[in-house]
């Protein structure tokens, strides 16, 4: 630790601050609740629990269909992420496209696929389950992947030298050196499992807590809509500590933290990379639409929900009406883009302000990085009716919800990334007695850009599911909209338009963020890069 | 450069001792120490690994706050030295920020000793490391030793009347860091600086020295207190030197002799 003679303010224990921040949390909550009674705006904790109560039968047997159906998805899509990982490791001159489609498929607008999905599964969990997997899988296959090539050279090297193969590395080295990388995805899968099962259920459920909540908001049912967000955020954040405490079983410290997966270290020159970058963007079209095609005549799918390209292609370029189907879906994603692109520039730069301010107090960043962490984990779109209820239907409230949902991540990433700063370095600072505001501004922040970027690459397509989210169950505009009107009178055409204009913007804007990413790591992490 | 060069310090160490952790866990990594160091000196502490003399260093340069006595700096404590930019250290890596090229680490010490720009001094540093042309470069694109001349190179920036030297050239290799141990010394010789250097090397405390402590194993006492008075520069004639042999003689057998008393003559 480094003595600092006469500087501010004592640190106080983190304890202190985690028990005190979390009773005050909840007072003011209460006395928000009691401050607004009447107004349909904010439901106290006293609320909830006489809610809960009396309720406990109707939520307790709703929380048991939604888990199961989030514990199928989790299952589903983790050994689908597994299975993933190990052939793009095994076959690395395909690693680039298993990648990119895996983050297609993450990128599908979940607010689309779900009504979708529900005419191809009709009634039952088939659709809730599928959603919970597509939800997690992408997030345990990139943290894995990387995982997986976390290892020295020189441990391969070891390996060779007995004269072991490609498997004795894998099941030797990697393996192990991927469980704590597999632990911190896991721990990000639970809640968005969760999370995927109750998106799965709005789209025409008949049990589960997913009804349950969309039922309460059209009720204006101001303390079921709060009690059902508190616990699903409570079973969120139980399922991230239990697996984070399962992790330390396994005697692992999670990841809290991704960087871009590294590049070859030889580059080639400029102009061929961005030959090769457009080659492999049209073999990826090319093959998304060749797999797309072939899954539909595959399964034998109606073609009057289930379109084939050819049909997006005529509904926005062929047929007679075309002009105006373009122009209705350009007009819905501009209002979508307006909420989503602020929200997003918002949520980023609040988490990584916050993340900055908190390390000038002393013992603050420590007390504040698990509660962030925790916060993390809460599905922010199924309280995405409670920021509408308390901000109204405008652009205000679609915004807030876009920025809460990337807030937390950002600031976890930041937090962690601030930590991050070699030691030595804040040392040489302490050696010219340099103050807070200058090691902020000269070391930790700078150190802390790959994390950053890092949150941001990821908060893409988070902002969109976000953005339709509340688009679709509160305010009435934009694509969660469309997508949502589209569904329900049976213009399918334009619910796969919608689809393609979604995934291919957040696809752009993911690579485009990991582009800069990139950029960044080259210079601010060259030293600290993962090998 | 500083108008009104001050005088170099000296440093006197009285009860000094570091104790981390507590209860059963505590780890002594210092004895109570009575030490000076003579102003405008070089000294060596040697010792085996983790021995607490980096420990001593990191005291001195107020890292870290004494269990037990007090350092002085030319009469002030070391958090009014830092605050003057009156000492410079240099880390056993080369802890260069590696966003920032050659220049602008070299440059950091000025902005941080808050002294103005100056864009003279850094070009003259630069080519006092022997790194023409290097000075866009960042630190990634540099070799180990490279990397250790810049970091010297940003601890005289500021103009430092004590130079905290923490095995600097422990990341080197053996080419390398004879030459930056016939070269560097130079550079801080002519400013009058007191100089402490922590190293395991028992070449390179000899080499660069005027005085070579010997530690015994943690918690840290010390058995030998050497004079070198070798004619400096110091080079490879010095080195063929009888002279130069017998004292890397006698504080091998010190640090030797130390060993024992510690706790691997147990086994």
């Amino acid at each position: 630790m480094i003595a600092r003679a006469g500087a501010g303010p004592r640190a106080l224990p983190g304890w202190v601050w985690r028990w005190g921040a979390l009773l005050a949390a909840l007072a003011l909550w209460e006395a928000a609740g009691q401050a607004t009674a009447g107004r349909f705006l904010i439901a106290g904790p006293s609320e909830i629990a006489d809610y809960l109560w009396t309720n406990a039968g109707l939520v307790g047997r709703a929380l048991a269909v939604t888990l199961q159906a989030a514990t199928a998805g989790f299952l589903l899509g983790n050994l689908a992420a597994m299975a993933l990982a190990c052939v793009a490791l095994l076959v690395p001159r395909m690693a680039w496209l298993i990648s990119a489609l895996a983050l297609l498929v993450f990128c599908l607008p979940l607010v689309a696929t779900g009504p979708i999905l529900r005419v191809l599964y009709g009634a039952g969990t088939g659709p809730q389950i599928t959603l919970a997997a597509l939800a997690v899988y992408y997030t345990t296959y990139l943290p894995l992947l990387v995982g997986l090539r976390a290892a020295p050279a020189s441990w391969f090297d070891l390996v060779h030298t007995y004269g072991q193969g490609r498997m004795a590395e894998l099941l030797r080295i990697r393996i192990h050196a991927a469980v704590p990388y597999l632990v911190s995805g896991l721990q990000i899968a639970a809640p968005a499992a969760f999370l995927g099962a109750m998106v799965g259920e709005f789209t025409g459920a008949e049990r589960g807590m997913g009804v349950l909540t969309i039922r309460a908001i059209g009720a204006l049912d101001v303390p079921g809509t709060w009690a059902l967000a508190t616990v699903a955020s409570g079973v969120s954040i139980m399922s991230y500590l239990a697996l984070g405490a399962l992790g330390r079983r396994l005697g692992t410290h999670p990841r809290d933290l991704l960087l871009a997966p590294p590049q070859a270290t030889r580059r080639p020159p400029a102009a061929r990379r961005a030959l090769g970058r457009l080659g492999r963007a049209v073999g990826l079209i090319i093959v998304v639409l060749l797999l797309w095609q072939g899954l539909m005549e595959g399964f034998g799918l109606n073609p009057f929900f289930a379109k084939r390209p050819a049909d997006v292609w005529a509904f926005l370029v062929t047929v007679p009406e075309a002009a105006a189907n373009r122009a209705l879906l350009l007009g819905a994603f501009a209002q979508t883009m307006v909420l989503a692109v602020p929200g997003y520039l918002a949520g980023l730069a609040l988490g990584a302000m916050l993340a900055a301010g908190v390390v000038l107090v002393p013992g603050l960043g420590a007390a504040v990085l698990p509660v962030a962490i925790a916060l993390r984990s809460v599905p922010i779109v199924t309280t995405a009716p409670l920021l509408v209820l308390a901000l109204g239907r405008g652009a205000t409230g679609t915004i807030t919800i876009v920025a809460v949902m990337i807030f937390f991540p950002t600031l976890v990433a930041c937090l962690t990334g601030l930590r991050q700063t070699p030691g030595q370095v804040m040392d040489l600072f302490a050696t010219y007695a340099a103050p807070r505001r200058q090691r902020l501004l000269l070391a930790q922040v700078p150190a802390m850009l790959p994390a950053f970027f890092a949150a941001a690459r990821m908060a893409v397509p988070a902002a969109l599911l976000a953005a339709t989210t509340a688009e679709w169950l509160a305010t009435g505009i934009g694509m969660g909209s469309l997508m949502a009107l589209t569904a329900s009178t049976s213009s399918y055409a334009m619910l796969w338009a919608a689809i393609v204009l979604l995934a291919s913007t957040a696809m752009l804007a993911y690579a485009g963020v990991e582009l800069l990413e990139r950029r960044v790591l080259r210079v601010y992490a060259s030293e600290q890069r993962q090998p | 450069m500083l108008p009104d060069a001050l005088p170099p310090p000296d440093v006197c160490c009285l009860g000094l001792a570091k104790t981390f952790g507590s209860g059963p866990t505590a780890t002594e990594a210092l004895r109570p120490l009575d030490l000076t160091f003579a102003a405008g000196q070089t000294t060596a502490l040697l010792g085996p690994s983790g021995c607490g003399k980096s420990t001593l260093l990191r005291l001195v340069a107020g890292l870290e706050a004494p269990s037990a006595g007090h350092v002085t700096i030319g009469g002030n404590s070391p958090a009014q030295v830092c605050a003057r930019a009156g000492l410079a250290m240099a880390f056993q890596d080369a802890s260069l920020l590696p966003w920032r090229t050659v220049r602008g680490n070299i440059a950091l010490a000025l902005t941080l000793a808050r002294q103005p720009a100056d864009p003279a001094l850094v070009e003259r540093l630069i080519a006092l490391v022997g790194l023409d042309g290097f000075g866009d470069r960042r630190p990634a694109e540099l070799s180990g030793g490279m990397r250790q001349r810049v970091a010297i190179a940003r601890c005289l920036a500021a103009e430092p009347r004590l130079l905290l030297l923490d095995e600097p050239f422990g990341a080197v290799d053996e080419l390398t860091r004879l030459r930056l141990n016939f070269d560097l010394p130079r550079l801080w010789e002519k400013r009058g600086t007191t100089t402490i250097l922590v190293t395991h090397s028992v070449t390179e405390a000899v080499l660069l020295s005027d005085r070579v402590l010997v530690f015994s194993p943690r918690p840290a006492s010390v058995v030998a207190d050497i004079a070198v008075s070798l004619p400096r520069p110091r080079n490879r004639d010095v080195m063929a030197t009888p002279a130069f042999r017998d004292l890397v003689d006698q504080a091998s057998a010190a640090l030797w002799a130390g060993s024992l008393a510690g706790p691997l003559a147990a086994e």
